[in-house]
């Protein structure tokens, strides 16, 4: 067992290391696919608790947190997901916190990506907490989840349900229903890409 | 569900299959080629979409196929959905999302009747309460993945005391026991929660932490409280909850003491093996308090056989070699010069 955990760690240091020289390395024309690539592995990794602490230890939290203002829209939906993965366990938790996390994800509200979208839904879910409270269920946020709750799309108007019944007030929706009436209107929902095969 | 079924007939992108990523370095290649894509509780679910079912009234032997994994609750065909000629798209709901994980990955381009199939995830044919489940399912998981592994580290037997110590507090939901888990009443810990983040923290908080234990631990953190990690903790725990009376207070024990008594009941009962004394020198030793057979207890049934083997192999062998050993002085005169010589050669 502990052969496998430090194997592990390894490999989660060789893609972490990866992810980095493919930055600084003069790019190659597949750079940024290899980025994406490690990326998703990385999130992937960041599923099973077991590899939370290396993870901490390879900084990979911050890592994710960097991704979500790159302008690669894989590179947010990946790094999103990573932090959606981890993001449970309270020392990820506190970690994203401190480091300005809920800003970013809120952010990622506004992305046209589904899956960025419902990552950005759940982890804001997830990252509230007795603290934080106030700053995940600000009136922005909440008017912007009662316009989730309306689409068409199940996906995202399930999350934002229970966004909204689990962690908002009565109060908090309602006035967001008054806000989004006044000021939101024509808003368009994130595409929802639906593809017709 | 039927009623979502009939709503929610469309291909969505989640669906699709994507493309296998042959580009990946050499190391990061798995067993399997995969697309590039990244899983997380979103995309998962109890509902799984097959694809490429052949046309030909195979839906018995194609449910027979999932059921291998875990109960399904629900299935039907999905005729509106826009499938590939002479195939049929099938709707399969799991009791549980691990088994849909396994079903999912034993059953994805399996071949089937001469065509492929494609299992995915349908996530959108859930209802809200449905998703929320998942979504506590999660973080119980986590709860009970991160919890454990800091309890490997502490002592077994502090885990126990853990455990009481909670029932004692109240906290009957112990994120560690998992009995719980499935009998938890969905909406009971949806208004849980509600209240935990609402309500003034004083008045509410002994009802309402164990939900959300964790939640509140980590706010501590951070507003910079006294807890700091999840390790540290669990040990400021153990170390302020051995005077809670009741249950606890009967199983808890330092580590030291329970070593120091494990170890002389080993001696003992060694030394009775060793001895052959061990019906008559029994009596002697356990007292007339003690049950018979807690003297040989060692808190847990796979010690006590260990420890029973172990005491009837050292009889065994105490008494053969008491045996052998007046028999074997003649012999020996008579049977060493040869083996010495054996070994020369």
């Amino acid at each position: 067992m502990g052969d496998g955990e430090s194997e592990r760690f390894q490999y989660l240091q060789t893609l972490v290391t990866e992810f980095q020289d493919t930055d600084s390395v003069v790019s190659p024309l597949n750079c940024s696919e290899a980025k994406e690539q490690v990326l998703a592995n990385l999130a992937n990794f960041a599923y099973d608790p077991r590899n939370f602490s290396d993870l901490r230890k390879l900084q990979v939290l911050d890592l994710f947190l960097d991704m979500l203002t790159e302008g690669n829209e894989n590179l947010v939906e990946f790094g999103l997901g990573g932090l959606c993965n981890l993001c449970l366990d309270k020392t990820n938790k506190s970690h994203i916190l401190d480091s300005g996390g809920l800003k970013l994800v809120i952010n990622c509200l506004s992305s046209r990506r589904e899956e960025t979208v419902l990552s950005a839904l759940t982890t804001l879910m997830f990252l509230c907490t007795a603290a934080s409270r106030t700053e995940v269920t600000a009136p922005a946020v909440v008017e912007c989840m009662v316009r989730f709750s309306l689409s068409t799309n199940r996906r995202i108007s399930n999350l934002a349900t229970i966004f909204l019944q689990d962690y908002c007030s009565d109060k908090q929706v309602q006035e967001a229903k008054e806000l989004s009436q006044h000021s939101a209107l024509g808003i368009p929902l994130p595409e929802s890409t639906q593809h017709p095969i | 569900m039927a009623e979502s079924a009939a709503v929610q007939v469309q291909a969505y992108a989640h669906h699709e299959q994507r493309k296998i990523c042959a580009s990946r370095a050499k190391y990061r290649e798995g067993r399997r080629p995969r697309a590039v894509k990244v899983y997380t509780i979103n995309l998962e679910s109890r509902y799984l979409l097959v694809q490429g079912v052949p046309a030909i009234g195979v839906m018995k032997e194609l449910i027979e196929q999932f059921a291998l994994y875990g109960t399904i609750e629900e299935y039907n065909a999905l005729d509106e959905y826009p499938a590939e000629e002479f195939t049929e798209v099938y709707l399969i709901k799991f009791q549980r999302i691990q088994s849909a994980r396994v079903a999912k990955r034993k059953l994805d381009e399996r071949s089937f009747f001469g065509s492929m199939l494609h299992v995915c995830y349908a996530p959108e044919f859930e209802t809200v309460q449905e998703t929320r489940e998942k979504l506590q399912e999660r973080r119980k998981f986590v709860a009970r993945a991160t919890s454990s592994k800091d309890w490997n580290a502490a002592d077994k037997k502090q885990e126990i005391a853990t455990i009481c110590t909670q029932d004692v507090l109240g906290l009957h939901k112990s994120i560690a026991d998992s009995s719980h888990i499935s009998c938890r009443d969905p909406l009971h810990d949806r208004g849980d929660e509600k209240f935990c983040y609402t309500a003034p923290p004083l008045s509410h908080e002994h009802v309402y932490r164990p939900v959300s234990s964790y939640e509140v631990t980590s706010s501590n953190t951070v507003q910079g409280t006294v807890q700091q990690t999840i390790a540290s903790n669990s040990y400021t725990w153990h170390s302020t909850r051995p005077n809670v009376p009741g249950i606890s207070t009967a199983r808890f024990m330092p580590r030291t003491t329970q070593l120091q008594e494990r170890q002389k009941k080993r001696q003992q009962s060694n030394a009775l093996a060793l001895c052959g004394l061990a019906p008559g020198g029994q009596e002697v030793v356990i007292g007339p308090k003690l049950p018979e057979v807690s003297q040989l207890d060692m808190d847990n049934d796979s010690l006590n056989i260990t420890a029973n083997t172990i005491r009837e192999k050292l009889k065994e062998v105490s008494c053969t070699a008491m045996a052998a050993a007046p028999g074997r002085t003649s012999d020996d005169a008579a049977d060493r010069p040869p083996v010495k010589q054996r070994r020369r050669i």
